[in-house]
């Protein structure tokens, strides 16, 4: 298959296969709860059903309100572009940013949401739209200690590049950087999905509710398209962990197509791996009272700032 | 004459069992029987150590002129407090069996303090060095508390605390010592103080002034030099007055020890220049500040401590001007100190016996009241201040000497200028309060004869110190001197 | 860039660092139960480092100190500690006075200072990695806060605990081969430390009746 193509069917990985992943991990959580859970492919038929349903907007919303959602969702398309989804070789659209410029990209979208939100007037889509901001700028410390990580390792700040490193020897798996950096992202991805501690995924309890309230004041496609988005965050943000940092294994190494075919099934193996992961933490732990989600965030930034201090000090 | 030795070291571990099990009686006199023999046994050493320069037993042990000096400190006032304490813990007046409880518990810590105190300077281990300072902390805190009056389980715990922090920064510069050691000695030896020494020459300089470093804080922790003394007025002022004078007779003078024994280890291997620079800042450190605060106090106890802070500054100082006569004198001011301040400390328990408080505002009239301990306590409290013929006064003069020697002239005016100022803070307040007449004073006579002998033989040791002190001590001073002098 | 560390000097880094991260979540633990696990976790970890450096650099004598090591302060400490505090029948949460974020801010500034002190030595032990070193130096101004920062008399307790689980850590990169007498006999000292820690704070606590610093106030000047 021609790069192009390969870049395409990237991208319609994670569009079309986000849903599937929100879908099994819901049904994983309630499993684990003893319940038996919703339909593994109900995200789908959620999608399907609000697409079909009218679009309401509230009084004094602008032409933001509209085409934010749309906004998120093309930044959520382009970032696939950039990390290694299904190759272990570099795409040729994946030059046109790097870590630092697909953060930038998944910030954006971010925006575009938070923007809608507070732009809606609901109070609650308001209080999730500041609450959101308020914690994404606390993980930006870490996120960059992350990046700056990544770069000392590998001169370079492409995620292919780290991926390529981790692969090459045990010991660039067990270094220190890398174990802190992997651990502190690990962090960074629980805050950014909303997953506890840091928030409830499931319920709609406006005391602890961040980006679920986002979405509040939305209807019809434009909310398909904000759960869509955020599926494809949680899926994007998965990948970017196990393709990068933890299991880079299992990557196509050609265009060939039973390569990327078999990168897909790997793909998907390993997010819901992560899925059953987080799943667990869900059932293990209980949600921060908001305030003590600055604790959480200096946890992350210290172990992300020991991440850089211990390669600097020659041990890592 | 190694029997010696390992006699020294089982004594008091002996006492302090019978002190647990057996009577009041027993108790009191095993203690003082125990002190007696060890100093009869240090001194019974100072001949041999003349003559031979050191006493071995195995390799375990080792005693030298400097561990001898510290050694018959140690024992004095071990005779000393012991004698004090039987005074002392006789007018108790609570009912009997909590009564005896509590003196076998004085006593066997007492006896387990004394006997840790005496085995610092008997053993050739740095590592066991550390260890014998930390169990004297452990015995301490638990002496310091053992009367559970309201400050004393606060200054117990900040003693213990602080302590403890201290000996941990002193147990690193152990381990750097020891690492500085491997590269001449291979990767595992015993760290014997000898052995150190002898390869001295050959430990990389960085290792070993980052060791001495921490050494000098962490050990100075326990020695009471300023920035970390902060425990020790308040455990010096809350213990037990016999606690309290071995606190701060013996104990603090044995943690300088172990200091002494990084500075013979680290001359060798980067010279003597900066192990002195080093006590220097921390000696007129801590003389600064004890001179100051020895002009703003209130509580009598306290009083002596910061006096200690600041003649543990002294000694830092004498050490860091490195000449001969002042390392003689700051080996004489080791003895003197501590026969000076156990006196003084006696001295102050019997006040405090005799007028129930220790807020020297309110104490007048302390010669009238107290026939013995008065008068001794006012000379013993001159003697700290440096005061002729005593033997403090000799000690500094030569400390004073060796610092011109050197051609320190502006430490050494500020030396002089500190002792003098907290000269004044001393006198001041321990005059007042003993000679000012005063109003409704408790009925005149001393408490026990117990309390009143070991002040005077304090006092008499000072002036035989001041005056003329024997031709075996000095002898043995000048050794001293020589040994920690030495850099090949 | 930079060479890769061996797999050995890695996981024995990942190990220290794990020390270290130990002792900045009892930062976070404002229950005594839960600094005292963390205590024991955190000598868990040093033991295991013990262990490593036993089997990798082949000194057997080592194996002996991280199992006795193990023992007491995993789990003997503990219990001491969490004994004497029923007894004495406390309530065991306690906050800080200052808040988590801001300190785990400063602790991370007092740690960097303490590796690039340390690390500027470049002392190199044939044993374990330098960085280890610099690691455990770290802990140490890091405990040394957390005592500071504590305003009850068990949490400075268990500061001091994990004071000396930082200098344990520095002493087995500088001095693997000391005498396993000498180092068992650190060991056991330590744990007498403990006893008298646990006494003076029973002995606190019936004075004052509470287990709050903040009454230590009395003796000044």
């Amino acid at each position: 298959m021609s790069p192009a193509a390969v870049n395409a069917v990237q991208v319609l990985t994670i569009a079309l296969g986000a849903p599937f992943v929100s879908g099994a991990v819901a049904r994983m959580e309630a499993v684990i709860q003893g319940r038996h859970g919703p339909r593994i492919l109900q995200p789908y038929h959620d999608l399907a059903k609000l697409f079909r349903k009218e679009t309401l907007a509230p009084r004094g919303s602008t032409w933001v309100f509209v085409w934010a959602p749309l906004g998120a969702f093309t930044a959520y398309l382009v970032v696939p572009l950039l990390i290694p989804v299904l190759t272990s070789y570099p795409l040729p659209l994946g030059y046109m940013g790097d870590i630092i410029g697909g953060g930038f990209v998944l910030a954006l979208a971010g925006f575009c949401v938070a923007l809608a939100a507070a732009e809606s007037g609901g109070p609650y889509a308001q209080l999730g739209s500041s609450r959101a901001m308020t914690f994404g700028a606390l993980v930006e410390p870490s996120i960059l200690f992350i990046v700056f990580t990544v770069g000392l390792i590998t001169s370079t700040d492409l995620p292919y590049a780290l991926a390529a490193t981790v692969r090459s020897s045990f010991g660039e798996i067990v270094r220190p950087a890398h174990v802190l950096a992997a651990a502190a992202f690990f962090m960074v991805v629980l805050a950014d999905t909303g997953r506890i501690p840091v928030e409830t995924h499931t319920g709609t309890l406006e005391f602890g509710m961040i980006d679920e309230a986002r979405a509040f004041e939305h209807s019809g496609p434009l909310f398909a398209l904000m759960k869509w988005g955020s599926a494809m965050k949680q899926f994007i943000l998965y990948t970017i962990f196990v393709n990068v940092f933890i299991a880079p294994w299992g990557l196509a190494s050609s265009g060939a197509p039973q390569s990327v075919a078999l990168a897909i099934a790997a793909l998907f193996l390993k997010a819901l791996a992560l899925g059953a992961v987080f799943a667990i933490l869900d059932n293990s732990f209980a949600k921060l009272r908001l305030f003590k989600i600055t604790d959480f965030m200096a946890a992350a930034f210290l172990i992300a700032v020991m991440a850089v201090l211990i390669f600097y000090l020659g041990g890592g | 004459m190694s029997m010696i030795l390992a006699a020294l070291l089982l004594i008091p571990f002996v006492a302090a069992i019978v002190s647990l099990i057996g009577s009041r009686r027993a108790a009191e006199t095993v203690t003082v029987a125990a002190g007696v023999a060890s100093l009869v046994l240090t001194v019974l050493l100072m001949p041999v150590v003349d003559r031979r320069g050191t006493v071995h037993a195995g390799v375990w042990l080792r005693v030298d002129a400097i561990s001898l000096v510290f050694l018959l400190a140690t024992s004095f006032l071990y005779a000393m407090a012991a004698l004090y304490a039987i005074g002392y813990l006789r007018d108790a007046s609570a009912p009997e069996e909590d009564t005896i409880r509590h003196v076998r518990r004085f006593y066997a810590g007492m006896n387990l303090f004394a006997w840790a105190m005496l085995s610092v300077p008997i053993v050739n281990d740095l590592a066991l060095v550390w260890i014998g300072i930390e169990i004297t902390t452990v015995v301490s805190a638990l002496l310091i508390a053992v009367e559970d009056t309201d400050g004393a389980a606060e200054a117990a715990w900040k003693y213990v605390v602080l302590a403890s922090a201290g000996l941990s920064i002193a147990l690193l510069a152990t381990v750097l010592m020891y690492f500085a050691g491997t590269t001449a000695l291979g990767g595992s030896y015993e760290p014997r103080v000898t052995l150190l020494v002898a390869v001295g020459g050959s430990l990389p300089p960085t290792v070993v002034k980052l060791s001495f470093v921490l050494a000098v804080l962490g050990f100075g922790t326990k020695v009471g030099l300023v920035p970390v003394h902060t425990w020790l007025p308040d455990a010096h002022s809350e213990a037990p007055t016999p606690v309290s004078a071995l606190l701060s007779g013996s104990l603090l003078t044995v943690s300088f020890y172990a200091i002494l024994r990084y500075v013979q280890i680290a001359q060798r291997s980067i010279g003597p220049t900066y192990p002195r620079t080093v006590l220097l800042i921390f000696g007129i450190a801590s003389l600064l500040l004890a001179a100051l605060y020895v002009l703003d106090q209130r509580n009598l106890k306290r009083l002596l401590a910061y006096s200690s802070i600041e003649h543990m500054g002294i000694l830092a100082i004498g050490t860091g001007f490195g000449a001969t006569i002042a390392l003689v004198g700051i080996f004489l001011h080791v003895l003197a100190h501590a026969a000076a301040k156990a006196t003084a400390f006696f001295g102050a328990g019997s006040v405090l016996h005799k007028f129930g408080t220790q807020d020297m505002r309110s104490i007048r009239g302390g010669l009238d009241v107290l026939p013995w301990s008065g008068p001794l306590f006012v000379l013993a409290v001159l003697a700290l201040g440096g005061m002729p013929p005593f033997g403090l006064f000799r000690s500094e003069f030569q400390i004073v000497t060796g610092g011109l020697a050197g051609d320190r002239f502006a430490l050494t005016a500020t030396l002089v200028v500190l002792v003098t100022l907290a000269f004044f803070g001393l006198t001041l307040f321990s005059t007042r309060i003993m000679v000012s007449p005063g109003r409704d004073l408790p009925p005149r006579g001393e408490a026990s004869g117990w309390m009143v002998a070991p002040m005077v033989l304090g006092v008499a040791v000072l002036l035989v110190l001041g005056v003329h002190p024997p031709a075996d001590l000095q002898r043995l001073l000048e050794l001293a001197a020589g040994e920690l002098r030495s850099v090949r | 860039m930079a060479h890769v560390p061996t797999v050995f000097d890695s996981v024995a880094n990942v190990i220290a660092v794990g020390v270290l991260l130990a002792e900045f979540g009892m930062f976070r633990a404002s229950m005594v139960d839960s600094q005292l696990r963390l205590y024991a976790v955190q000598s868990w970890l040093v033991a295991a480092l013990a262990a490593v450096v036993a089997a990798t650099r082949h000194v057997p004598s080592l194996y002996a100190l991280a199992i006795v090591s193990a023992v007491l302060k995993a789990i003997v400490v503990p219990w001491i500690m969490l004994r004497f505090l029923h007894r004495a029948d406390v309530d065991l949460a306690r906050i800080s006075k200052v808040r988590v974020s801001s300190i785990v801010l400063t602790g991370i500034a007092v740690a960097a200072i303490g590796f690039f002190a340390i690390g500027s030595l470049r002392i190199q032990s044939p044993v374990l990695p330098s960085a280890a070193l610099a690691i455990a130096a770290g802990e140490v101004l890091v405990a040394f806060l957390l005592i500071i920062a504590r305003t009850d008399i068990v949490s400075q307790a268990v500061g001091i605990f994990s004071l000396e689980n930082g200098v344990f850590v520095a002493s087995l990169v500088l001095a693997w081969g000391l005498p396993i007498l000498l180092a068992l006999a650190l060991v056991f000292d330590l744990l007498v430390a403990v006893l008298v820690f646990a006494i003076v704070i029973r002995s606190l606590h019936h004075q004052e009746d509470t287990l709050s610093a903040e009454v230590l106030d009395r003796l000044k000047g």
